[in-house]
C-alpha cells in the first residue's frame, strides 16, 4: 500500500495534476486581487457617461421611474435624472433598429426656472448622445451631425412635435444616415424621451 | 547575438507576419478593422498579451509537463486577457466599449496560443519576449492598413476624421472586410516575394563575380608573405 502511495506521488500524472492546479491557484489568487483594486462600480460608469454629455462632473438626483411609466409605443425609459443645472437628463432605449434590435441613447432636457419656484421653463432638446446597441452592425456609420440634428428644431418640438425618419409628414424629418434601421431606432429613442418628458416632467410629477 | 534578436524580430513583422502570410487571428482581424483606431487598439491589446504570454510560457516552460501545456497555456492566456479586460475597463473605457466581445476572443486567437507553442514553449525568456513583441507589432501594423483602407472607403473618414461625405457601404459590412483581407493578403506576398527575388538574384551575381574573379600567381603570394613576415 505506500510502495503504491509512492509510486503515485512520484508518477507523471500526479505531477501534471498539481502543476495544473498550482497555476490555476496562482492565477485565481491573481484575479481577485486585480478584481478589487480595478473594480469599476455603477456609480464610476455613470459618472463616465455625463462626462461623456457634460465634458465634466455634474450632480444629479435621479428620479423615480415606475415600470408601467416607463414603457412607450416606440421604447422604454430606463433612467431620469434632475441635473444640478435645473436640466433633465433621460435614458431610453429606441424600437425598430435592424434585426430587431435598440439603440440606447441619453436626451439631454435644456431647461430654466425650477418648478418650486414656479418659474420653470423649458427650452428644448440640448444634446442627444449614443450610450449603446444591440444588433446594429451599421451604428458607426451614424455621425456626430446626425445627433446634432435633434437640438436645432426646438421651436417645433416645444410647439409639441416629435420626430421621423420618413420625409413627407408633418413631423420633424431627421435625415437618415446611410443605416434606414438604426437612425430609425435613434428616433424612436429620443421620441420615447420626449413623451416621458412632456407626460411625467412637464405633466407636473417630477 | 545581435542579429539573432534581429532575425526574430524581423520574422516576426514581415517574414511570417501573422495576418498576411500566416493568415491566424482572422476573427480579430476581420471584426475589429471596420476603423483605423479600432484595428490600432485591438493590435496593441493583442500585443500586449502576447508579450506577457510568452514571457511568463518561456519562464515555465522547463516546470509545465508537457502532456498538460496546452490546458497551462490556455488558463495563463485567459488570466491575462481577464486582467487587460479589467485594466481597459478602468483606464480606457472608450477603447473597452469600442472592442466589446472581441476583445475576450483574445483568448481563442490562434496567434496567441501558436507562438506559445512553437516559440515560447521552446526558447529562452529574451528571445520570447522579442517574437511576442515583433508578432504583435506586425498584427497591429497589418489591422491598422487594414481599418485605414476600410474606414477611407467604407465611412469616407481616415482615424476618425471626417474627409468627405461620399462613402461605399461594402467596405463597411463584412463582404467588404474578407475583399480587403484578400487585396491585402496578394500585395504583401507580391512585394515580399519581389523583394525576395530581388535579393536572391543579387546574392547570386555576388557569388557569380568571386567565382570568376583570377587567382593571384603562386610567387606574387610567397612574396607578400614573406613581406608581412
Amino acid at each position: 500500500m505506500k510502495a503504491k502511495l509512492k509510486a503515485f506521488f512520484q508518477s507523471n500524472v500526479f505531477r501534471c495534476v498539481t502543476i495544473l492546479l498550482a497555476i490555476v491557484l496562482v492565477s485565481g489568487a491573481l484575479l481577485s486581487v486585480c478584481n478589487d483594486l480595478l473594480f469599476v462600480s455603477a456609480e464610476e460608469r455613470f459618472a463616465r457617461t455625463l462626462a461623456k454629455i457634460y465634458g465634466r462632473q455634474v450632480e444629479t438626483t435621479q428620479l423615480s421611474v415606475s415600470a408601467e411609466d416607463a414603457v412607450f409605443a416606440e421604447g422604454t425609459v430606463n433612467a431620469a435624472y434632475l441635473t444640478d443645472d435645473g436640466n433633465y437628463l433621460i435614458q431610453s432605449t429606441g424600437n425598430g433598429g435592424y434585426s430587431g434590435g435598440t439603440v440606447t441613447l441619453w436626451t439631454v432636457f435644456s431647461c430654466e426656472g425650477s418648478k418650486e419656484a414656479n418659474d420653470f421653463k423649458w427650452l428644448g432638446i440640448e444634446k442627444v448622445v449614443y450610450e449603446s446597441d444591440r444588433k446594429q452592425s451599421y451604428i458607426s456609420k451614424i455621425k456626430k451631425k446626425f445627433y446634432t440634428e435633434f437640438t436645432v428644431h426646438n421651436e417645433e418640438i416645444l410647439a409639441g412635435g416629435k420626430f421621423t425618419t420618413a420625409a413627407g409628414g408633418d413631423d420633424i424629418y431627421t435625415l437618415s444616415a446611410g443605416a434606414s434601421r438604426s437612425s430609425a431606432a435613434i428616433v424612436n429613442g429620443v421620441n420615447t424621451a420626449l413623451a416621458y418628458f412632456r407626460a411625467h416632467v412637464l405633466g407636473g410629477e417630477a | 547575438m545581435k542579429n539573432k534578436y534581429a532575425k526574430i524580430a524581423f520574422d516576426g513583422l514581415i517574414t511570417n507576419n501573422a495576418s498576411f502570410k500566416l493568415v491566424l487571428g482572422t476573427c480579430a482581424a476581420l471584426g475589429m478593422s471596420s476603423s483605423a483606431i479600432g484595428g490600432f487598439g485591438m493590435g496593441i491589446s493583442v500585443t500586449v498579451v502576447l508579450l506577457l504570454s510568452n514571457v511568463l510560457i518561456s519562464m515555465l516552460r522547463k516546470v509545465i509537463p508537457s502532456a498538460v501545456r496546452i490546458p497551462a497555456f490556455v488558463v495563463i492566456i485567459a488570466t491575462l486577457v481577464t486582467l487587460l479586460r479589467m485594466a481597459l475597463e478602468k483606464y480606457m473605457p472608450d477603447l473597452y466599449d469600442s472592442m466589446g466581445v472581441f476583445l475576450p476572443l483574445i483568448v481563442v486567437n490562434c496567434m496567441i496560443l501558436g507562438r506559445a507553442e512553437a516559440f515560447a514553449s521552446k526558447q529562452p525568456v529574451l528571445d520570447s519576449a522579442i517574437d511576442g513583441v515583433s508578432t504583435g507589432l506586425g498584427f497591429t501594423v497589418a489591422l491598422t492598413l487594414m481599418g485605414m483602407i476600410r474606414e477611407f472607403f467604407g465611412s469616407g473618414s481616415f482615424f476618425g476624421i471626417e474627409l468627405f461625405d461620399f462613402s461605399i457601404g461594402f467596405f463597411a459590412s463584412a463582404p467588404g472586410a474578407f475583399f480587403t483581407y484578400g487585396i491585402c493578403i496578394a500585395l504583401f506576398l507580391l512585394i515580399t516575394d519581389n523583394v525576395e527575388k530581388t535579393a536572391r538574384k543579387k546574392r547570386a551575381r555576388a557569388f557569380r563575380v568571386s567565382q570568376s574573379a583570377p587567382l593571384p600567381a603562386p610567387e606574387e603570394t610567397e612574396k607578400k608573405e614573406a613581406e608581412t613576415c
